[in-house]
């Protein structure tokens, strides 16, 4: 039974290792602030989730304490990164689309918000 | 012409200070066996209190600690009057947007995990590491949370300012409380209980949570007053 939870605890710790790795590096090597985004807190949330639930399985006394700090980065990190990535985008940093602006629907909703808010 | 100057002075003072350096005979037994032995052994046996540094930061330099809160006091207030003109010109906050529903309602659900945490670390200041200054940190930052994510979130200064002197008010009398018990200032007085309880330590914990809420509501009002200042 210890070495089961042990076995699971290993692979959740690599698993983790690795997405925070590809994290770094996608913060590292990608074009834009969202593209970046996404590697810096996706990849990362997913990676800190790993690494604590692996810590977790390892020391069976940190179970709860770890379920806790789970639920306290899948909260957080993509909180952060929505308020990170709106504020970007009301900055006017659109994002860089390869078939133009058509594509890009948040934008129609935005400006339909403008315009809503400045007609009144 | 400037550079050499100040290249020589500083080639003064490493002169001095490598002779005091050289003077230094590091491995001898007094570095081995010294103070550090003193407060590695007394302050879990005789004290109760697994941290030792908070061991040494609020009993053995206690009357240090309290001149530490007292600059922060300071720092805090002179920021305070410059930025601070007046009760009723408090400026309106320069928003650029407001922030979506989202980061609103994360907040809201937030804060009371984030003032839970900076709870949780002074008041077990002697067990674990951490202590009152990172608590009260910790508590200012779930207020700037707050802040940050409402435009129209008030805190009273009144109730700051109140919290801060009792705080300062409690530290500075369970200093004096060790002279009626015979000792002297911010000496211990209550019984030291086992180590690892919660309820140990003597008077470490009280001056510990006393520290946590007085710098929280220090930290507080400083990103307040920051926050509203008029242009």
């Amino acid at each position: 039974m210890r070495d089961i939870l042990e076995i699971i605890g290993l692979i959740l710790l690599l698993i983790g290792g690795i997405f925070l790795f590809l994290g770094g590096l996608g913060i590292f090597r990608m074009p834009d602030t969202y593209n970046r985004l996404q590697a810096g807190t996706k990849a990362t949330t997913l990676g800190g989730m790993s690494v604590i639930l692996g810590v977790g399985f390892l020391e069976p006394g940190w179970i709860i304490k770890a379920m806790v700090l789970v639920i306290f980065i899948a909260f957080s990190n993509p909180i952060s990164s929505h308020a990170l990535a709106r504020a970007n985008y009301k900055r006017k940093n659109y994002p860089y689309l390869k078939g133009g602006a058509e594509y890009d629907q948040y934008r129609e909703v935005y400006v339909n918000q403008e315009n809503k808010e400045e007609n009144k | 012409m400037k550079k050499i100057l100040v290249l020589s002075l500083l080639a003064v003072f490493g002169v001095y200070l490598l002779e005091v350096l050289f003077k230094i005979d590091f491995g001898h037994q007094f570095f081995l066996h010294g103070v550090k032995d003193f407060y590695l052994t007394t302050s879990p046996d005789k004290m109760g209190v697994a941290n030792v540094v908070t061991a040494i930061v609020v009993n053995f330099r206690g009357f240090d600690t309290l001149g530490e809160v007292t600059v922060l006091f300071l720092a805090t207030t002179a920021m305070s009057s410059i930025l601070y003109k007046g009760r009723h010109q408090l400026g309106e906050r320069a928003v650029l947007f407001s922030s979506s529903r989202i980061v609103m309602t994360g907040s809201k659900l937030l804060f009371p995990a984030i003032i839970l945490l900076g709870a949780y670390v002074f008041i077990h200041g002697h067990l674990t590491p951490g202590g009152g200054f990172q608590g009260g940190v910790i508590i200012a930052t779930g207020f700037l949370l707050m802040l940050l994510s409402y435009e129209d979130y008030k805190v009273s200064h009144v109730a700051l300012s109140l919290v801060e002197s009792l705080a300062g008010i409690t530290f500075a009398s369970v200093g004096l409380l060790g002279f009626l018990n015979g000792g002297t200032f911010l000496q211990n007085f209550l019984p030291t209980g086992g180590l690892n309880n919660l309820i140990s330590g003597g008077v470490i914990p009280i001056i510990y949570i006393a520290v946590g809420f007085k710098v929280g509501a220090e930290l507080t009002g400083l990103i307040y007053t920051a926050l509203n200042e008029k242009d």
